[in-house]
């Protein structure tokens, strides 16, 4: 394996030790592998031809949740969720996509069109893959066993998407586009509903992106290349005709990609480097836009809650650390939901679904999410806030396996709610 | 290593014993940046499974290298004749906090932040505070005798071992020291094994002197036309009969490369900067904060800033807290020493730096303890211009020579490991040398831990 990029990017590496202390996963690994420096190092010998088993580097590679935090304690400033991402991406071009992973990419996150698919497929597809588990919230199902690690609650797939529920013209045009993302558009059309309805409430026109592809995250992560760049493409051709003055993404890891992963693969010279600057200037996260587009002011004043602080907000790691949205998010729920809101113990803490982690290794991605979901009950949390997918998706199956009476909730839920008291 | 060592440790180990070659990867590195590939690496999980461990090693004959975190920077813990990394991860539990007595009881593994969090929550204090005390381990600490910035006033690691448990070379397990503040018994073997670098024994448990947290603490950051002033001034504070709990300096060159990187605002003309901390209680801190001041003005201090609150101290401190990540940025490889003179010589020694750096024409950033006279000396090279790289060799070399003379030492708290082995004669002598062999003859008759390290040898070379 040759590769000067990555060469240079691993360099930059003073191997001093900060992020193991802060790595969400190795306190499961208990050793240096698991951590940014151990990665580092093992990619340094696969690059400089030491190590010859690139299965194995691959694997590496592959165990990491790509929560960023050693790259923001790092005081060198390693850019390693990119490192990562590059890093998969050369190994899948040498020896191609993990297993694991063709799974994920048929079955799971199909990309643009193919979910569509799938869900019309619906019950049926469903019934073969899925066994169905009696729970207390609704209905929720779990792969069997063979297929995966088990043990697992997923939603069910709606009959109707939001997008497909969405009227004929209804959101077809205006200068806010709205991204709602695979997962509030094909598992809770709920949320994406309720993003679209509030986003509107600022009074300008506003438009959901009916075309969007997959954002390409999952597929990136992966080190498929090829299918992330098909993707990404396909959506940066039609957002720059769509030409709109602002996007707004419900989901944080969706924004991150848009933000800084797509600029930072077309930098200057790319064919494509302009598109990604035109739409990563354009790019918002879901509570920014809340607030700048005043929605936030035409809430009423929120009543004292009934039970104060009960309701709590999750820093993701791609919205809150990456990218530094967390004030936002708490102003919206402040004034959405007054006191009922408080700080939650254990914010930060990741959720452990780590994109495709969570396929890869559930056990461990479980105890993650389960810690996560049982620190915020021990602080007296009933309901958890977040605004990024993943998270909503780990921590309503991490509650339904040890805190069923926890709910989870992306935030425009909340404002929606408070939206309704108006009227 | 052959099959049949590999299996006697995979009896020990079980899962524990990794001899993947990523693992050994993972392992064949510290801070110092150079690499050797062990053989296997081991997670023992008490002190009986290190004794085994090193017995079997006795038998067998292979080289045994504790490792903590791996965040040293002489090389302490890299595996330079191959053989086992017997990583202490795997042992990080805080035993006992004696609140009455005033110890912990700790694991080695065990990070000493967390110690420190652990007994700041009720109200002790574990003063040791290595630059890396979030990441690095109390067993590494010991086996260095790290040091940081409070070492002024608190002391060091050597300071707060009261008791250790180890495994010695031989693979035997011996208990030095006592819990009480007392004690004579005998030869110090707790002092004989801190600082040992893991090359006489394999620390297993440590008891650690705690002492009551101060109540507050007041940071002060005076702005200086030269480093001559704040020497200066570092004496005027010490005279005024102050002991602050922290004194950094930084000097022009550590201004410099951090202001090329984030703005900071300092007075026009400032060359040279003290960072101060006092603590203790809140009246006679902010009586000492008064005299630490006023010692600065005297001393031609451009001006002195204070804070007391979290918020405005941490303001204080991002100057010195951002020369590191800075220094990345003036050349690809530093050189990084920790030299220490006599406070009284620190303005000489800078003076000295200077001269070097024309001389060499090398690239030299310099920041440090200032109170205990510690001075961190960088030369930064790109590391592709093998002339330069020979020329800042030669400065080091010349640095340790000068701290040595000046009445100091060649290594403040890094320690030696392989990295300063060569130029350790300069400071000890043939008879210290010949002193330190015949012990570590009588701890590891066999030579089976952490070969290579402290005493100057041919042979090891990286790869
Ligand atoms: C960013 C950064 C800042 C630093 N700042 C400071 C500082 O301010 N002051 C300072 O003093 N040092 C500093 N250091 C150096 C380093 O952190 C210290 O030397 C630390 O004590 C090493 O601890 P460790 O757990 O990483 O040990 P390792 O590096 O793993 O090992 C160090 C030595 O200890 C031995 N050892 C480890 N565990 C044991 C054990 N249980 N029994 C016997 N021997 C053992 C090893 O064999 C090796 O010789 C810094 C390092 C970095 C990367
Ligand atoms: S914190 Fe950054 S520089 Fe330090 S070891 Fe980790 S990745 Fe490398
Ligand atoms: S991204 Fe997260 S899981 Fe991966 S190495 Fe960094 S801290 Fe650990």
């Amino acid at each position: 394996m040759k590769d000067d990029e990555l060469k240079e990017m691993a360099g930059l590496c003073a191997k001093c030790g900060t992020c193991r202390a802060v790595c969400t996963l190795y306190p499961h690994r208990r050793t240096e592998n698991s951590a940014a420096r151990g990665k580092v190092v093992i990619l340094e010998s696969a690059l400089s031809g030491e190590d010859k088993d690139t299965a194995a580097v691959q694997e590496a590679m592959a165990d990491c949740l790509l929560c960023g935090r050693c790259e923001r304690e790092c005081p060198n400033l390693v850019l390693y969720e990119e490192l990562v991402m590059k890093a998969r991406a050369a190994l899948a071009d040498e020896v191609g996509v993990p297993a694991w992973k063709s799974i994920l990419f048929g079955k799971v996150m199909p990309r643009d069109g193919r979910m569509r698919a799938l869900r019309k497929a619906g019950a049926a597809a469903a019934r073969l893959l899925l066994k169905k588990v009696p729970s207390g919230s609704g209905l929720h199902y779990r792969f069997p066993a063979e297929f995966l690690t088990g043990g697992r609650t997923i939603p069910q797939l709606p009959a109707k998407g939001f997008i497909e529920s969405l009227g004929k013209g209804e959101a077809a045009s205006g200068d806010v586009l709205l991204f709602v993302g695979c997962v509030f558009d094909h598992f809770y059309p709920e949320v994406g509903r309720a993003a679209y309805e509030t986003v509107k409430a600022s009074g300008r026109e506003v438009a959901v992106f009916r075309e969007a592809a997959c954002c390409g995250l999952p597929a990136l992560v992966s080190g498929d290349r090829e299918s992330a760049l098909e993707n990404i493409g396909a959506n940066l051709r039609r957002l720059r005709e769509a030409a709109p003055e602002t996007i707004v993404f419900p989901c944080g890891s969706c924004l991150l990609m848009f933000k800084r992963n797509i600029p930072s693969l077309f930098k200057e010279g790319h064919p494509l480097h302009e598109d990604a600057a035109f739409v990563a200037e354009r790019a918002t996260d879901y509570a920014s836009f809340i607030l700048d587009s005043g929605v936030v002011d035409r809430l009423p004043e929120p009543p004292p809650a009934e039970r104060p602080g009960e309701i709590g907000y999750h820093d993701s790691c791609h919205l809150t650390g990456t990218l530094g949205k967390g004030p936002e998010a708490r102003r919206v729920l402040e004034r959405a939901v007054g006191d009922a809101f408080a700080e939650m113990k254990g914010a930060d803490l990741c959720c452990g679904y780590g994109g495709t982690f969570n396929i890869r290794d559930y056990p461990t991605s479980s105890k993650i999410g389960e810690n996560k979901v049982k620190v915020a009950a021990s602080g007296g949390t009933k309901v958890i806030a977040a605004g990024c997918s993943g998270c909503v998706l780990q921590m309503r199956d991490m509650a339904a396996r040890v805190e069923p009476s926890m709910r989870v909730v992306h935030i425009a839920e909340l404002v929606r709610r408070a939206l309704a008291r108006a009227k | 290593m052959d099959k049949t060592t590999l299996s006697a440790l995979g009896e020990i180990l079980g899962d524990r014993l990794r001899t993947d070659f990523e693992t050994r990867t993972a392992y064949s590195f510290d801070a110092l940046r150079k690499k050797f590939l062990p053989d296997a690496v081991g997670f023992p999980g008490d002190a009986a499974e290190v004794q085994r461990i090193v017995q079997l090693a006795n038998r067998l004959r292979f080289p045994v290298v504790p490792r903590g975190a791996g965040t040293g920077f002489s090389g302490g813990s890299l595996p330079v004749h191959g053989g086992l990394v017997l990583s202490t991860e795997r042992m990080d539990r805080i035993l006992a906090i004696d609140t009455e007595n005033l110890y912990a009881v700790v694991e080695p593994g065990v990070l000493t932040g967390a110690l420190k969090e652990e007994v700041r929550k009720i109200g002790l204090f574990y003063p040791p505070d290595p630059a890396s005390l979030k990441f690095s381990t109390i067993g590494g600490n010991i086996a260095e005798c790290a040091g940081g910035m409070c070492a002024v006033k608190y002391g060091v690691t050597r300071d707060y071992v009261l008791a250790l448990e180890a495994v010695l070379g031989t693979g035997e397990l011996v208990r030095t020291g006592v819990v009480t503040m007392k004690g004579v018994a005998g030869y110090d073997l707790t002092r004989m094994l801190v600082g040992s670098e893991g090359t006489l024994g394999i620390i297993t448990k440590a008891t650690l002197k705690l002492i009551p947290l101060p109540e507050s603490v007041t940071t002060l950051l005076a702005l200086f036309p030269s480093n001559r002033h704040s020497a200066d001034a570092v004496n005027a504070i010490v005279a005024a009969r102050v002991t602050p709990a922290a004194m950094e300096l930084m000097d022009r060159t550590a201004i410099d490369t951090v202001r090329e990187t984030i703005p900071v605002d300092l007075p026009e003309g400032t060359r040279s900067a003290l960072l101060i901390e006092v603590d203790g209680q809140e009246l006679a801190v902010a009586r000492e904060a008064d005299r630490i001041a006023e010692a600065c003005r005297s001393r031609g201090a451009l001006e002195v800033r204070r804070a007391s609150d979290a918020k405005g101290r941490d303001g204080l401190w991002t100057l010195r807290r951002s020369i590191s990540p800075a220094l990345r940025r003036v050349g690809a490889v530093k050189m990084n020493e920790d030299i220490v003179v006599p406070r009284s010589r620190l303005a000489d020694m800078f003076d000295f730096l200077a001269d070097l750096a024309a001389r060499k024409r090398v690239t030299n950033v310099n920041f440090g303890h200032a109170g205990d006279g510690n001075v961190h000396v960088n030369f930064m090279v790109s590391g592709t211009d093998p002339d330069e790289t020979r020329r800042a060799e030669e400065a080091v070399e010349e640095v340790f020579r000068a701290a040595v003379e000046m009445g100091g030492t060649i290594t403040g708290e890094h320690g030696v490991g392989i990295i300063k082995a060569p130029f350790l004669e300069m400071e000890v002598g043939p008879m210290g040398i010949s002193v330190m062999k015949r012990l570590k003859n009588c701890f590891d008759p066999n030579g089976i831990l952490n070969p290579g390290k402290i005493f100057p040898e041919e042979a090891a070379t990286a790869h």
